[in-house]
């Protein structure tokens, strides 16, 4: 049995590919949607994709009878009873009584999450995606805009379009109109430069056949569901794309002890810390001699009740982790014993007095000449020199702003 | 010509002439004082073009004879306030009529009601409403309609009022 011969020179496109590629066709629609205005597209709600159905209807459903079109109530009917007043004047009779035959359009007020599969959800937490590239200028300088947009949300919505007449010839020619334009199930409505499918569901006949001694008409509802999408402008995002590109290295190491110089002579080490809210020890690298202070936030911390530290050892540890985000100080002398040299070989002493203000004076003597001041603190908040503080002569601390009567001022320094 | 058949039935309290004494007291208070008139519209099926099909009519499009005026006593029924779905599309239905006329008033007049005749009434100066017949009340052999049950002498018609499209007297 010979094999089916094949046709392989199928022209879908038929011989103008120019005109009909599914670039150049992609680019038309393009050019449909974001004609408006600029590159982005057109917001589309609830009331567009009314709209569009109610353009649908109008534009595919005309039936003439008696040489007049049926009219379409021409917006969609809601509770409103003026609304619906206000709709149908135009064909009322002198009962203001809407005159058979009519079309109306009424839209299910539950909007349902959509099922085209087109736009279902397949990109989480209405994130953005590359929509467009736009090229600015500003008169000296060319740029790009990046142009970000959400996915659509999709939505269905449903319509029961009705038709109120009183001869069967106008059911039939609205039955064959309806039927034929969704011979394929589904047609199409255009909104805002979007094709948007409309799927018929159902007819079905609600006409009062058992009315005997009343007034007769026909009533059929015919059932679609608009497989639309929304699209909000307010979740598009716009930012200016690079331009010009300058690359800054900056290579830090996290808790690298900082140093500062006390008169050039002593070297003092600062170590500041990121704290995480649970790390309680904090450890400066290297033995520490002398341990002048520990502050958290600018906060100075009392040794053996807010901190432990061990002599010539390297950590300094919290009872409780200090808060996240917070940074903890450490002012030291390194060393492995508690003698402190400056520069010159000269030995050193260190000592921490403490003194209540009591209104009278600002300047606080301290016991010994002071080579260097290691830090000044008034109720545990350090002080910075030249600001909060002045040293005074050999052996004055003089402040430089008033504190609350009874305030602790502490003072270390090196003598 | 079909034999008549005399009633003789309850002679000794109504006869013949107590019958049309009394359909003629009747007749005065209803045409003389109450003076209540209609307008007959009866169709004429042979001039009226209907569908192949269906045999419905479009606007306009039913003929009818000579309209006649008759008297009879009307009953207006209450306007409804209907929607033709489900709350929407609202509209005022008027209400039926209903009308009793004397059986020897139309055989004077030469005239029978039949179902799907219009009848027009005089609402007001300006305004004629049309009813179609939806009970020609041909049926008269009840108690109500026969005198004493001696014999029918008037017919109750119901009417549904009729749509602007589908009749309005030209």
């Amino acid at each position: 049995m010979g094999i089916p011969k094949r046709k392989n020179n199928i022209d879908v496109y038929n011989s103008n590919k120019d005109m009909y590629s599914a670039p150049v066709r992609r680019q038309e629609l393009l050019d449909r949607i974001t004609k408006s205005d600029s590159y982005l597209p057109d917001s589309i709600l609830h009331d567009d994709l009314d709209l569009g159905m109610l353009d649908f209807i109008k534009e595919n459903f005309k039936i003439v009878s008696d040489g007049e079109q049926i009219p379409i109530i021409p917006k969609i009917l809601t509770i409103q009873r003026w609304a619906e007043l206000e709709n149908s004047w135009e064909f009322v009779d002198e009962d203001r009584n809407i005159k058979l035959p009519f079309i109306a359009i009424v839209r299910q007020p539950d909007v349902q999450p959509g099922t085209n599969p087109v736009t279902q959800r397949t990109i989480p937490d209405r994130d953005t995606f590359f929509y467009a590239s736009v090229p600015t200028w500003n008169g000296t300088q060319v740029g790009a805009d990046i142009y970000r947009i959400p996915q659509p949300v999709a939505v269905d919505i449903t319509f029961e379009v009705t038709i109120v007449c009183t001869k069967f010839r106008e059911l039939n020619k609205f039955n064959q109109k309806v039927l034929q334009k969704f011979s394929s199930r589904q047609a199409y409505t255009t909104v805002k430069g979007h094709y948007i499918p409309i799927i018929l569901d159902s007819v079905n006949d609600t006409t009062p056949l058992d009315t005997i001694d009343g007034r007769r008409y026909y009533i059929q509802n015919y059932k679609f569901t608009m497989l639309g999408f929304l699209i909000d402008s307010d979740d598009f995002e716009i930012k200016p794309a690079i331009s010009r590109f300058f690359l800054l290295n900056e290579f830090a190491r996290e808790g690298a002890p900082r140093k500062k110089y006390l008169n050039n002579t002593v070297d003092v080490t600062i170590v500041t810390f990121p704290a995480d809210g649970l790390q309680t020890s904090f450890s400066v690298g290297e033995s520490v001699g002398i341990l002048f202070n520990v502050s958290v936030n600018g906060l100075m911390q009392e040794r053996d009740t807010d901190y432990y530290h061990i002599a010539y050892t390297s950590k300094v540890s919290f009872d409780t982790p200090p808060l996240d985000g917070s940074t903890v100080t450490i002012s030291y002398y390194k060393g492995r014993n508690n003698i402190l040299l400056d520069n010159y070989g000269k030995i050193l002493q260190v000592a921490t007095e403490y003194f209540e203000y009591d209104g009278s004076t600002l300047i606080f003597q301290v016991n010994n000449a002071i080579n260097s001041v290691v830090s000044v603190d008034i109720n545990g908040l350090q002080e910075e020199e030249g600001s909060g503080y002045d040293i005074d002569g050999i052996r004055g601390i003089k402040l430089l702003g008033t504190p609350f009567i009874g305030s602790r001022i502490g003072v270390t320094y090196l003598y | 010509m079909e034999n008549k058949l005399p009633i003789t039935r309850l002679s000794k309290f109504l006869s013949n002439d107590d019958f049309d004494l009394n359909v003629q007291m009747g007749t005065e208070y209803l045409h003389g004082d109450l003076n209540m008139k209609l307008v007959l519209y009866r169709v004429d099926t042979t001039r009226t073009t209907t569908d192949d099909v269906y045999g419905e009519v479009g606007k306009d499009q039913i003929k009818y004879f000579p309209p006649i005026e008759f008297n009879a006593l009307v009953k207006i029924d209450a306007p409804t306030n209907k929607s033709y779905k489900a709350g929407l599309v609202r509209f005022n239905e008027p209400g039926n009529i209903t009308v009793s006329v004397y059986i020897k008033h139309l055989q004077e007049l030469g005239v029978d009601i039949k179902y799907g005749d219009y009848i027009g009434y005089p609402e007001s100066e300006e305004r004629v409403r049309f009813y179609q017949v939806t009970n020609d009340g041909k049926v008269v052999s009840d108690g109500k309609h026969n005198m004493f049950g001696y014999k029918p002498f008037y017919r109750t018609i119901t009417c549904a009022p009729a749509q602007e499209t589908e009749f309005r007297g030209v």
